[in-house]
């Protein structure tokens, strides 16, 4: 973890960037080896893992390699690096070299490795060497080396733990950002395809690439996402999601408005509908920009099956999403306020349910709420073999006994547990999260105006969707301002061929993403190859 | 200047969802007392006088593109005369905001919410408009189109289910056995129209303000047309007689349907929670227009500076009537006064206009104008 | 910048603002099981004089705020016991048996609807609530001295529904509160399945109080209301139409003659079966309708409203009383149609005739005459009390085509 022992050290010389480096700005490298040493060794050498290496270029010239041992790929050093530049090349054996020539023999004759890079500024030594990469310095040389050794244990290639899928790729983001960029490369082999990349972040310096299509993408929207991102100064990026809480528009609505994931095909599709996507090295997680709300209920998924039936479980996924947000509210309000509403035989019975329950309903399901919301923290804090365990516990336990202790009602533990179910039904976590959130001022404004209240309360949640805004996309376009090609894909999933522009909330520069007669393209030239009746064999037979 | 973004759609669903709200209620008791069986004949009439005052408010809108009525009727009467014309808009649109927040609190405190002091339920819906209205123009028209399927859909809903219960020769005669009051209701209805005039500070928003009739057309069919089913439904379903028994019909129609299957025995209640948003539009955009008449009258850039303003004046008068009759009377009364504004005023402007030969600058020409 | 702060400020003021009265608020909350759920209201008239005494003074005082002078009546409710009622199917008590009762059962007596509640209110911890009130029982006597007040009272409450059911009871009406039917946990719900049942088989118009209202105010038309009595089983049969003339009850039919109405009408479904003999008693034959159409057309013949009516009736044959008839040839079947033809025109008209000698139009036949004659109505009639004089004059011509249809699946 060398990017944190860096910041232990650092954290007791001063606020703002690193002084050091601050103070040292600009300076060359000089031709006297020792020098270079002594700066690297002042700012570096407590660091344990700094290695350097003294050794002679062919024998004759002092030099030294400096890198970070445990960031390294320590063979690479030694075949490739080290190895060559000790020995002369053969075809030069022989062959004075002087001091002047010795950084294109170096450059040109010597150095098998693929990344590398002359430098001549101190500051970059250091910071090349914090990115894991080797300097060789050699002495009566004013350039040193910047080899590109950099070596990370990373995880394999893992399904996407949050956004499985039955049917599609089970590739999913990790942590380093090259491997996250050759994933989106390998989907969208485009020349239009472009990596724009910056540093954010005082101290770390993450490495953070904008992705988008030249061509496709709004190039108002590109630059208005590298404004707000540049105008970001803090002092460490550890994952996406401190970025998204420097661009979003509104930051003090409780409703995502970046999309994060971690399927590469997600990114490309979004790519390709003319959204930007951001990439964070070392999170593995995507952010997507503009982002609407319809995206918080649709998946990957919706779009590899048949459209007919993807359409109908996106529909159950938006009524669970309604569920989650209003069912606790008009139990309440019905319970408390209407209670004519159900029928007298069902009304007659929860009636009778109640009898022994000493609280009103709104603290009743409060109180299940939020142990619910406790449960739920809870299970995702312990440990995966116990979790299991525990939300078996909790659900059937607790909630039989709630209910024979006389704390809860039977229908209330129904209620609850339908909401609880339709918020996992949710897709987007962050959406999930807004909407669980939501549902506790509903619930109070039910306990107060009843079915009224209930509707206030949406009503102001409906307005403030209404006025969000993500990049100036209108948060719940396509539906309004209504925008009937986006329809198509709202509530229910169209037919692909059907769907033939990209969604003109994003203003692509390149509407359409298909030929508008695909369907009879692709079913023109359809012959019913196998059919029977030319089937010779039966025909003999 | 001005973002134009507001499509035809958008307006014709911010006429619709303006002009149905809490009238709706007691719509069939109002029609009916006019002309008994004759009252979906009554309803029509009082929209096609209500299409008049849209129409001329609509053609003005279109003669000055770029502004509201506050600001062309000055070019074309004069400041004085047009301050005093524009005064008395902001004060009876003032007045039909707190009458409309007036007349609903008094149903949801008579019908669902009965110990809850009628201030509350007032203020609460006055705050949620208020609140509203600090957004853009075109906000107000996405939140306009956003509800507008929250309107139609229990009005269809109630009127279909009570068809099981509809006996057409209710309806008869179509012009009604007495027609003695067959004037005064269709003014009476006229006034439950009134919300169509937050148009004109609409068009000077819209892409293409030479759309507009089309918006007020569209808008007016679906309203009026939604309006002469209810009546229909109410009276087919109860009588005219029995109408005249009852204070607020329709929420009565919604009382005496049921979802098939009993999911819900009776929808009154579910039908007041889901008009909620129906009175909310209607509130919002007279807000709005309050407002709006007044930052143009100051010549102000940005409404939302009076959006709390006036909320306490507001709140005031809508606490003024001592009870549900003398309510009803004032709205009645305002209602007919307020024709006089929203349909002879626009009226005699635009004669002056045309006599005047007074013109805004359209859409298209102001380029050029620009350019010269 | 600064101006957004300040407006943000503005924004959290109004939003405590909001909050603020929501704290104080709650003042509609009423806990379902806090609530006295009123099933079902009986509505008595009190005949001793003794029970003045009975009454408390809750909302009259005998000196000062006197009770109008008008006679007393009691009022029963059935009130639904929470607890008693189990959850679910069949979780019923075990060990208590079906004795324990899931329903309470109080009477008062006061002068008028209100005050009766308001006097059982006094006696009742838990607010009356009248938003599943399903069935309203006014005895006959109470009926005939005018429902005024009752419909009234409930139709000014707003949490009563227009899909409940009144009806009017043979003998005392607090009777049918206490009765215990076997079939339903609650017995209202018995009670007001028995109707509903009865209009969805075709033995009954569906007349809730809603249609019972609409048909009251309307100038050509009289209301209705089923007639009831509790029978020794606790069930209940319903044994007629009660019929109305404005407020008050004045007649009374017979159960098939609810047949005769729902011709009229054109009711569908049909539910009742009716004997047709021929010739001797072995010829009988019992014949189920199965779909009814009726038109009514309105003239006027010497200024004096003249309908015809025409009726007509698809038959199923359901039964016979011996193999003396064999329904082999459609001459037989003709022959019993022609039979029921001529049975049900007397039957239609005599239903009609007993209406006309009380005035009381519960047909609708005025509302025909101002629909479609307008003219006539508003020189002639235009009030209800000068519809309920012309009914009694108006005259009345009714076709009836009676068409056999299937006989089954015996072949003969």
């Amino acid at each position: 973890m060398p990017i944190n022992k860096k910041k232990s050290k650092t954290k007791a010389i001063a606020v703002g960037p690193s002084s050091v480096l601050e103070r040292h700005k600009g300076e060359q490298i000089s031709t006297q080896m020792e020098q270079t040493i002594s700066f690297i060794q002042n700012i570096l050498g407590v660091n344990e893992d700094l290695t350097i290496r003294r050794f002679h270029v062919f024998g004759q010239h002092p030099a030294v390699i400096i890198y970070f041992s445990n960031m390294v790929n320590q063979s690479t050093i030694n075949v490739d690096i080290v190895k060559p530049l000790m020995y002369v090349p053969n075809h030069l054996i022989g062959c004075s070299i002087e001091i002047g020539q010795l950084i294109d023999v170096l450059q040109n004759d010597t150095l098998y490795h693929g990344e590398s890079e002359l430098e001549s500024e101190l500051t970059t030594l250091i910071e090349s060497i914090l990115r894991g990469e080797t300097v060789v310095v050699v002495d009566g040389l004013d350039k040193a080396f910047l080899l590109g050794t950099r070596n990370i244990d990373k995880r394999a290639i893992d399904q996407p733990a949050t956004e499985q899928v039955i049917r599609g790729p089970r590739e999913g983001f990790i942590e380093p950002l090259g491997t996250n960029i050759s994933l989106i490369r390998y989907r969208l082999q485009s020349p239009d395809l472009r990596v724009e990349t910056m540093g954010i972040g005082r101290r770390t310096k993450s490495k953070v690439a904008i992705c988008y299509m030249d061509g496709i993408t709004n190039p108002k929207l590109v630059k208005e996402v590298n404004r707000r991102l540049s105008k970001i100064d803090i002092d460490g990026v550890l994952d996406s999601g401190y970025l998204e809480q420097f661009i979003e528009d509104n930051h003090y609505s409780p409703f995502p408005q970046v999309q994060y994931t971690e399927r590469p095909d997600k990114v490309v599709a979004n790519l390709l509908e003319g959204r930007v996507s951001i990439l964070v090295d070392g999170s593995p997680l995507a952010l997507v920009v503009p982002t609407v709300f319809s995206q918080f209920y649709q998946t990957v998924e919706d779009y590899t099956e048949r459209y007919l039936l993807m359409s109908s479980i996106r529909l159950a996924r938006l009524i669970a999403l309604m569920f989650s947000l209003i069912f606790p509210s008009i139990y309440v309000s019905i319970i408390s306020f209407n209670p004519e509403l159900i029928p007298t035989e069902f009304a007659v019975a929860v009636a009778g349910g109640r009898a022994g329950v000493p609280f009103p309903a709104i603290i009743e399901v409060l109180i299940i709420e939020i142990s619910m919301e406790v449960l739920r923290e809870a299970t995702i804090r312990l440990p995966q073999q116990v979790g299991g365990a525990l939300s078996i516990v909790g659900v059937l336990v607790i909630g039989q006994a709630a209910v024979s202790a006389g704390f809860a009602s039977p229908i209330t533990i129904v209620i609850i547990a339908l909401t609880t179910i339709g918020s996992f039904a949710t897709p987007a976590y962050n959406a999930a999260l807004a909407l669980r959130l939501l549902r506790f001022p509903l619930i109070i404004l039910a306990g107060t105006f009843g079915l009224y209240g209930v509707m206030i309360g949406l009503i102001l949640i409906a307005n403030h969707l209404l006025s969000l805004k993500s990049f100036g996309v209108p948060y719940l376009s396509p539906l309004v301002p209504t925008e009937f090609q986006g329809v198509k894909d709202l509530i229910i999933r169209g037919p692909l061929w059907a769907m033939n522009k990209r969604p003109s909330f994003l203003q692509p520069m390149d509407a359409s993403k298909m030929a508008a007669n695909e369907l009879d393209n692709s079913t023109d030239q359809a012959s019913n190859a196998l059919d029977p009746k030319n089937d010779i064999n039966q025909q003999e037979g | 200047m001005q973002d134009r973004q507001i499509t035809v759609i958008q307006a014709a669903a911010i006429l619709v969802s303006s002009i149905i709200g809490v009238g709706v209620l007691a719509l069939p008791l109002f029609a009916v007392k006019a002309a008994e069986s004759g009252a979906p004949l009554v309803t029509f009439l009082g929209m096609l006088l209500a299409f008049v005052g849209l129409f001329l408010i609509t053609v003005l809108g279109m003669r000055f593109p770029d502004k509201s009525v506050i600001e062309y009727s000055q070019d074309i009467i004069g400041k004085g005369l047009a301050s005093f014309g524009s005064v008395l808009i902001i004060v009876f649109f003032a007045v039909l905001t707190s009458l409309t927040a007036r007349e609903f609190g008094e149903v949801v405190v008579t019908s669902v919410l009965r110990s809850t002091p009628v201030e509350v339920t007032v203020i609460v819906m006055l705050l949620l408009a208020a609140i509203s209205t600090r957004n853009e123009i075109t906000t107000i028209a996405y939140i306009h189109t956003f509800y507008f399927p929250l309107l139609l859909v229990p009005v269809l809903l109630i009127v279909a289910l009570s068809l099981k219960n509809a006996e057409a020769i209710n309806l008869l005669p179509v012009w009604g056995n007495e027609s003695k009051g067959m004037m005064k209701g269709t003014l009476t209805i006229a006034a439950l129209f009134q919300g169509t005039f937050v148009l004109s500070a609409v068009i000077p928003s819209m892409n293409k303000p030479q759309n507009a009739m089309k918006a007020s057309i569209g808008g007016m069919l679906i309203a009026g047309g939604l309006y002469v089913i209810i009546v229909a439904a109410a009276v087919s379903v109860f009588g005219a007689e029995e109408i005249k028994q009852l204070l607020w019909p329709t929420l009565e129609l919604a009382k005496a349907t049921s979802l098939p299957a009993n999911i819900l025995e009776r929808l009154d209640a579910a039908f007041l929670a889901v008009w909620v948003t129906a009175v909310f539009t209607t509130l919002l955009s007279s807000y709005f227009l309050t407002i709006h008449s007044i930052s143009k009258l100051f010549r102000l850039k940005d409404h939302k500076l009076f959006s709390y303003f006036i909320l306490p004046f507001v709140f005031t008068m809508a606490m003024l009537p001592q009870n549900i009759v003398e309510m009803y009377e004032i709205i009645v009364n305002v209602g007919q006064i307020g024709l006089c504004i929203t349909i002879v005023y626009p009226g005699l402007l635009l004669l002056i206009s045309i006599l005047r030969k007074k013109r805004g600058n359209s859409v298209e020409k102001k380029k050029v104008d620009q350019n010269r | 910048m600064r101006r957004k702060k300040w407006i943000r400020t503005v924004n959290l003021f109004c939003c405590l603002c909001i909050i603020t009265p929501m704290l104080t608020g709650c003042w509609d909350r009423l806990e379902i099981e806090e609530r006295a759920v009123v099933l079902g209201v009986s509505i008595d008239s009190v005949k001793s004089d003794h029970s003045q005494e009975e009454e408390g003074e809750v909302s009259h005082l005998n000196n000062s705020i006197p009770a109008p002078n008008k006679s007393l009546i009691r009022v029963a409710v059935q009130i639904a016991l929470p607890g008693r009622i189990p959850l679910g199917p069949g979780e019923s008590g075990g060990g208590n048996g079906p004795a324990e009762k899931t329903v309470w059962v109080i009477d008062v007596v006061g002068h008028s609807i209100d005050d009766a509640f308001m006097n059982l209110q006094q006696q009742v911890s838990s607010r009356l609530f009248f938003g599943h009130l399903r069935v309203i029982v006014v005895s006959e006597s109470v009926a005939k001295k005018g429902l005024e007040n009752i419909n009234d009272y409930f139709r000014r409450n707003p949490e009563v529904r227009r899909m409940a059911w009144m009806m009017i009871s043979k003998g005392r009406a607090i009777r049918f509160m206490d009765a215990t039917p076997k079939l339903e946990r609650v017995p209202t719900l018995y009670l007001m399945s028995t109707l509903d049942e009865g209009s969805r088989m075709g033995k009954f118009p569906k007349d809730y109080i809603g249609i019972f209202w609409s048909n009251l105010s309307k100038k050509g038309q009289e209301g209705f209301l089923p007639y009831v009595e509790l029978k020794k089983e606790q069930n209940i049969e319903i044994k007629g139409l009660a019929y109305f003339r404005g407020d008050h009850l004045v007649g009374i039919t017979k159960p098939l003659e609810i047949a005769g109405y729902l011709g009229i009408k054109g009711v569908n479904p049909a539910g009742y079966r009716v004997f047709i003999q021929p010739g001797d008693a072995s010829t009988a034959i019992m014949t189920n309708t199965t779909h009814r159409k009726a038109t009514t057309k309105v003239q006027i013949k010497d200024n004096v409203p003249h309908f015809t009516i025409t009726i007509s009736v698809e038959l199923n044959i359901e039964e016979k009383l011996s193999e003396n008839i064999q329904f082999n040839n459609p001459a037989i079947l003709k022959q019993y149609e022609k039979k029921q033809e001529e049975v049900s025109l007397k039957f239609y008209t005599d239903i009609i005739k007993k209406t006309q000698e009380k005035g009381s139009d519960i047909f609708g036949f005025g509302e025909y005459v101002r629909g479609k004659k307008p003219s006539f109505w508003n020189k002639n009639v235009k009030s209800a009390e000068g519809w309920q004089k012309m009914y009694k004059d108006s005259t009345f011509d009714i076709k009836v085509s009676m068409k056999l249809r299937r006989i089954g699946m015996k072949a003969k």
